[in-house]
């Protein structure tokens, strides 16, 4: 019955209904952007950034000090690159400096790194957009990022002097040549990391043997917590972190996004709320006469509560499979073509680390909790018409 | 007899606190099973309100009204609802069916409401639907019924649940002739086999006419009270 009372006035019910529907697709595309978002931003951060895991000696990171090492770092990557859950290592020596050219200075982290090593981890050789970067016979050369590139006024091939302490606490300045600039998602890391050989930096830091930090990539995410264990079980002098520990910012990220896309998708529905409580209001007032001759023939108030709230909730969960078929096709064809939003807001995003190119992805796991906010909607926008229905008196109602 | 109605000092005043006025004015009443009663006055009278008083879906001011024994006028207002689903059934002038449920589950619905097990409800409805005559409109929406058949569901529907008393209120208003003639013998013939005791207000002479007893109601008072006695006939049965 409930469900046949919807149809009686059927342009206002398919009006709601496709309200609710395009309700939900909004919603839902707002939470598979944000989740494509995510999911974006966090393969850059272990694929391109801080990998699976790090190594590192517990002391290094309190101030980024030289005499912090890992030693024999050679001996330790070999062995954990024999893993069969790791899929690349990247040995980094690391030096905290200034850049200095004849047109400007900056403050700079000093990545030493073995460049196919760096770029099975983090994608060094795909991030650069001019020069070819570390290799060759050249000594000292150096890949800059494109945004300190432009902040220091320095091109492919141009001098500069980076100054750093080595492990004696000794001020070295070295002269380097640009041999790449690169470009990544995350702007601000452009402009504070550069890259030499490892070589290059042991030797001037006089380190030998020894790394500051090595990083592990993994074959599968869902290897993380084993392999922390395991490596942290072989190597307890070394502190050995996982991407969650070395970035917490994308952590909060991911948890704070999850709750600001579901506070969008409750504010989304609230507004429909007023729309099914009008709709339903309508409806009762219309078959007021009615409501009052089901009283007179016995029908009880939880029994009208039922039939009321019932109408309510079909009303707008018949609005829920239309909203998940369109807003999965929608990110379904967004997911395949991507949205660019680099005319608009690319640097704004690069500058917080994601990609301006968005591929939205189907929140799967949240459609469960989307389904109970319509839910929980349905029933508060039952409330108050079924209480304009408990409130008519028969005889009065049948007058009308 | 079996006492099915005994209404005592009945009143009911509309407007009390502004411009009172007096629908129902100290209304005795006493009713057997299975009388056919007919209300009759003119306009403004008091045969609706007290059909509603009757009928529990008013209270009186003053006065008790018991129905098979039960005061209805001490009841609460969920008491009232399932002793009227239980007691009382309402045809109305409108017909007042629901649209949207065929005539089958316009008749079940109150059955349902009573909580009756399914096998007894298909039972009932297909007794009533003979008994009326439209055993072939079990499925046909109100819409595509006419008025006279309308009112026949509305009768099975008052029926259903097999109550004690039956109040109808201008049935034959929006019939015509013959449609009014029909429903009359229909529910003629059910008060004589379900034994139930039916009071119509109307204005209808043809309602009255078939009428065992009129009361007549004039300022909300009851003007006369008439038994007509026809031996040659069961109750309400028109002579041919």
């Amino acid at each position: 019955m409930a469900w046949r009372n919807i149809w009686r006035n059927k342009v206002r019910s398919v009006v709601i209904i496709t309200s609710i529907a395009l309700g939900l697709v909004a919603g839902i595309f707002i939470m598979g952007l944000y989740d494509g978002m995510l999911t974006d931003r966090l393969n850059t951060v272990i694929r391109q950034e801080v990998s699976h895991l790090q190594l590192h000696n517990p002391e290094f990171q309190k101030d980024y000090e030289a005499i912090y090492s890992i030693e024999h770092a050679m001996e330790i990557v070999e062995l954990i690159r024999s893993e069969d859950y790791v899929k690349a290592v990247s040995a980094r020596t690391i030096a905290h400096g200034m850049l200095a050219t004849s047109t400007g200075s900056a403050g700079v982290q000093i990545t030493g790194v073995q460049q196919d090593d760096e770029h099975l981890v983090s994608r060094l050789n795909d991030k650069l957009i001019e020069g070819e970067g570390l290799v060759g016979d050249r000594r000292n050369p150096i890949v800059i990022g494109k945004k300190l590139a432009d902040k220091v006024k320095i091109s492919l091939g141009s001098k500069l002097v980076l100054t750093f302490t080595d492990r004696e606490y000794n001020i070295v300045s070295a002269a380097f040549r640009v041999t790449g600039i690169y470009q990544s998602a995350n702007a601000p890391l452009d402009e504070r990391n550069v890259y030499v050989q490892s070589a290059d930096l042991n030797r001037l830091m006089l380190l030998e043997d020894a790394c500051h930090e090595i990083a592990v990539l993994l074959n599968s995410d869902n290897e993380l917590v084993v392999a922390q264990q395991k490596l942290s079980g072989r190597y307890p002098e070394l502190m050995i972190e996982n991407w969650q520990q070395l970035s917490p910012e994308t952590k909060l990220m991911i948890e704070t996004t999850d709750t600001y896309s579901i506070i969008f998708i409750g504010i989304i529905m609230l507004a429909l709320m007023f729309g099914i409580i009008n709709t339903m209001l309508m409806a009762i007032l219309e078959r007021t006469r009615e409501i009052g001759m089901l009283v007179a023939l016995g029908m009880n108030k939880l029994r009208l509560f039922l039939l009321v709230l019932w109408e309510t909730v079909l009303l707008t969960l018949a609005g829920a499979p239309f909203g998940l078929i369109l807003s999965w096709l929608v990110i379904m064809y967004f997911n395949q073509s991507g949205i660019d939003i680099s005319s608009f807001s690319g640097a704004a995003m690069s500058g917080f680390g994601f990609s301006s190119l968005l591929y939205p992805e189907f929140p799967w796991l949240k459609i469960p909790l989307v389904l109970y906010i319509v839910g929980v909607t349905a029933l508060l926008a039952s409330l108050f018409p079924s209480y304009k229905a408990l409130r008519l008196v028969p005889v009065e109602a049948m007058r009308q | 007899m079996d006492t099915i109605i005994d209404a005592h000092h009945v009143t009911k005043t509309y407007n009390p606190k502004t411009i009172p006025v007096v629908a129902v004015n100290s209304v005795h009443m006493h009713l057997e099973r299975g009388e056919f009663t007919a209300l009759v006055g003119p306009s403004g009278s008091g045969k609706t309100t007290l059909l509603n008083l009757i009928g529990g879906l008013d209270k009186p001011d003053t006065g008790s009204i018991m129905i098979h024994g039960t005061d209805i006028t001490r009841l609460s207002a969920n008491q009232l609802i399932d002793f009227r689903l239980r007691n009382i059934g309402f045809v109305f002038q409108a017909f007042n069916l629901i649209p949207v449920l065929s005539a089958r589950e316009n008749v079940e619905l109150i059955m349902q409401l009573q909580g009756l097990p399914k096998n007894e409800i298909n039972q009932r409805v297909e007794t009533l639907f003979h008994q009326i005559g439209l055993e072939d409109k079990l499925d046909t929406r109100p819409a595509q019924l006419s008025g006279g058949q309308q009112q026949r569901v509305a009768v099975a529907r008052a029926l259903a649940s097999r109550p004690q008393v039956v109040l109808a209120d201008e049935p034959t208003a929006n019939l015509d002739s013959k449609s009014a003639a029909n429903l009359l013998d229909i529910m003629a013939k059910l008060n004589q086999e379900e034994n139930m005791t039916f009071i119509f207000s109307t204005h209808d002479q043809r309602v009255i006419e078939r009428a065992r007893r009129v009361i007549t109601l004039v300022d909300g008072k009851i003007f006369s009270d008439t038994a007509v006695v026809d031996t040659s006939l069961p109750h309400g049965i028109s002579p041919a």
